[in-house]
């Protein structure tokens, strides 16, 4: 090495400060290492696309009766809330008639691409049963899938329309519950086992045929076994409120079921340890828990009532009352016609419910099974010793009417009438309407009153009077110039009289004063000779004495 | 023949007999590798160039991100990016992510390429602006990172658990290896070979 700053002339052009390098020797390789960087790109970039690749799945054509909600590109395909696929193409058909939508399913789930698979759209629904209908409100559209079991592949699939029921394979049961109304329920909302969420419901079929509203309920695993036969089930939506002796009570199920509606269920008391229902069992879905849990009522025994009177204020589910306890319900109310009479009597079907009566009934009848022929007996036995239907009114503000059957006392014999297979009570009139025909017999007699013909005759009589005394006015007017010359001649009559009697210087009067002097005259004359003849009795047989001179008559005194 | 030889890492000035392939020279001083022109320069920079090119294709392909909010999963390629911001009226920003994400790679790699042929096939077609050509190509290599670096900050940012989420996807990968390649191709493209005379023997 030498020094870089020394000049060397020596060197053939090269500069003299330049250096010595270290020299090394290699082996000569034409080809660089730096190939493999392709290789390794080539293998990466191949990967990455295979990788894309492979994940896309087969693609499927759809078809649907509306694209309402699909968007190509963004309306995924969920199974189990897992996006296996999305819409690429939404299309129609040839005849234009349906939608054809192509969906690429992911490579994960290409095995669903078969025969069995089911596809349908889940579209926002306006409920609140569960995130997934609240995130489908705000998310949109998707399309769900159920996979089949097939190994036949498959391209083409005809959607369905509604969501299937229950997914294959789904570990779970499902029940029928018989409802009388939907309420709140909708597909999804979530039934409750001691407010714990165990299952849903999965679809709800009313039948226009029989009228008959059947609600389908699933029943997830592991809990299927809690629906025993001896389950009931009620309706959990909304809140139930009651104000009673014992206070106010409010009972409800979780939030969301109040909200979103929900149907609970609950195990009778005492029915533990009994087999889980089979699948499909039919249940009834009662309205409230208190209803649910009643004790059961068993066979309902349908009773006719006949009344000859109005039902105004009877409704149907009207309470049938037996001394104050309810034993059923009104279910229907039909008019007849009675052409004997000629009147149009109300018949009101009921059912009620003997086993309700508990004790009583099991006293009379010995324990003997509900319904049927016993109940029938032990219902003639009451009817026999009086029990008659009533209507009365059972709230006087908007006059609701019940039946009461009721022991009636002074009620002409009567007995359960069979003739139509439905046992057919006697009744008695209603109190008010007791009384409602008396009051009409007072009205119509008071219509019976001729008023109108009343008045008429009235006035023609009056007219006639008026029409006389035109005609006879001017003889009347004689008549009563004499009638008053008549009673001026007797005015001067009885101002003669008047003079004659009443003056003082009447001569009656003055013949009536002598009178009565002469008569006290007599009357002292009669008086005097009285004491004379007390003084003297003697004189009646001797005679007078001769009086003495007046001047003796004046010494012995 | 002497050759002289400039030490790239410390300066140092070295001769040497040239033209000897078998001989690996060194720096005296350094130890740093002396050679006239790159080590297979053209061969490199052919074989960076082909894996950016093989890279390109799933880099555009495949997504470089994906977004997800409460309701839906969305992926972006690059080119889906550069629609949706042009589609929202951000044409500035489209612009950019445009020039920096497909306009600079592709221009990069085909300037490169050119480079390379001419080596080759034209050696004495315009020289002066074949190296200018070069300059300008090494220096506005890595602002092609942009997309790249938007991702990752992204990425890194916005994790909000379901309400919003930002992940990166394969094609990101693929995408910052293209950049990477570019400009490992334009080191390893030696500009000297734009002046050397055709009968030179090749490297």
């Amino acid at each position: 090495m030498s020094d870089p700053t020394e000049p060397d002339p020596a060197g053939e052009g090269i500069p003299p400060a330049a250096a010595e390098p270290v020299v090394r020797r290699r082996n000569a390789t034409r080809l660089s290492l730096v190939w493999i960087v392709p290789i390794v790109a080539v293998v990466v970039g191949a990967s990455l696309l295979i990788n894309t690749l492979m994940q896309a799945g087969p693609h499927v054509m759809i078809e649907f009766r509306t694209a309402e909600g699909l968007e190509p590109g963004k309306t995924e395909v969920r199974y189990k809330e897992v996006v296996v696929g999305r819409v690429e193409a939404v299309s129609l058909s040839d005849d234009r008639k349906r939608v054809q939508v192509g969906v690429r399913l992911d490579r994960a789930v290409s095995n669903m691409a078969v025969e069995d698979t089911n596809f349908w759209v889940v579209r926002p629904r306006i409920g609140m049963a569960g995130i997934s209908g609240l995130n489908t409100l705000l998310s949109g559209a998707y399309i769900g899938v159920d996979a089949g079991n097939s190994t036949r592949s498959r391209k083409h699939f005809v959607g369905l329309e509604a969501p299937p029921f229950v997914l294959r394979n789904e570990p779970g049961r499902s029940f029928v519950l018989r409802a009388p109304d939907l309420g709140s329920l909708d597909v999804g909302s979530p039934v409750y086992y001691r407010r714990t969420r165990v299952g849903r419901v999965v679809g709800y079929t009313l039948d226009p045929v029989n009228d008959e509203l059947t609600v389908q309920v699933f029943i997830e695993s592991p809990y299927e076994p809690l629906v025993t036969q001896q389950a009931r089930f009620w309706n959990a939506s909304g809140l139930d409120l009651q104000l009673n002796a014992s206070g106010l009570t409010l009972n409800a199920q979780t939030v969301s079921s109040v909200i979103a509606g929900g149907i609970a269920f609950e195990r009778l008391p005492g029915s533990e340890g009994l087999a889980a229902a089979p699948a499909g069992t039919r249940f009834y879905l009662f309205d409230d828990r208190k209803a649910a849990l009643a004790p059961p009522d068993g066979p309902a025994l349908t009773i006719r009532m006949v009344f000859d009177q109005s039902v105004r204020g009877l409704s149907t589910g009207a309470p049938v009352d037996f001394l104050g306890i309810e034993l059923g319900t009104v279910q229907s109310m039909q008019l007849l016609y009675d052409a004997r009479t000629q009147r149009y009597p109300m018949e009101v079907t009921a059912d009620i419910y003997p086993l309700r009566l508990g004790k009583v009934r099991n006293a009379m009848l010995q324990g003997a099974p509900a319904g049927g022929a016993a109940d029938i007996r032990f219902l003639k036995q009451l009817v026999d010793s009086g029990l008659r239907a009533q209507l009365r009114t059972g709230n006087l503000l908007t006059s609701q009417q019940y039946v009461a059957l009721d022991f009636t006392p002074r009620t002409p014999q009567a007995t359960l009438d069979m003739s139509n297979g439905v046992p057919r009570v006697p009744t008695v009139p209603g109190t008010l309407s007791e009384l409602q025909p008396q009051i009409a017999e007072i009205v119509a007699r008071l219509n019976k009153v001729p008023f109108d013909e009343i008045g008429r005759d009235l006035q023609s009589t009056l007219s006639q009077a008026r029409a006389a005394i035109r005609e006879l006015s001017p003889e009347a007017q004689k008549a009563l110039a004499e009638v008053q010359r008549t009673l001026g001649s007797v005015q001067a009559s009885l101002q003669r009289l008047d003079r004659n009697l009443l003056d003082e210087s009447a001569p009656v009067q003055r013949n009536v004063e002598q009178t009565m002097t002469e008569l006290q005259r007599a009357a002292q004359a009669l008086r005097a000779l009285s004491d004379y003849l007390q003084r003297h009795p003697e004189t009646l047989l001797r005679g007078k004495r001769a009086d003495p001179p007046l001047a003796d008559r004046e010494k012995p005194r | 023949m002497t050759a002289l030889y400039g030490c790239e890492c410390c300066g140092l000035v070295s001769a040497a007999p040239a033209g000897d392939a078998q001989v690996q020279l060194r720096c005296p001083r350094c130890a740093h590798p002396l050679h006239d022109e790159k080590p297979h320069s053209l061969q490199k920079t052919w074989a960076y160039l082909a894996a950016s090119v093989l890279l390109y294709i799933p880099a555009n392909a495949l997504p470089v991100m994906t977004t997800s909010n409460l309701f839906r999963d969305t992926s972006h390629t690059i080119a889906s990016g550069i629609a949706e911001l042009w589609a929202s009226d951000s044409w500035g920003l489209a612009i950019i992510v445009f020039v920096a994400s497909i306009a600079v790679p592709l221009l990069k790699i085909g300037t490169l390429a050119l480079l390379a042929w001419s080596v080759q096939y034209a050696p004495g077609w315009r020289r002066f602006e074949r190296a200018r050509l070069y300059r300008i190509v090494e220096g506005v290599g890595h602002w092609s990172m942009l997309d790249v670096y938007v991702v990752v900050l992204l990425a890194g940012i916005v994790q909000f658990g379901r309400l919003a989420n930002v992940h990166p996807e394969p094609g990101l990968l693929a995408f910052a290896a293209v950049v990477v390649l570019t400009m490992l191709a334009a080191r390893s493209f030696d500009p000297r070979l734009i002046w050397r005379e055709p009968d030179e023997p090749t490297p």
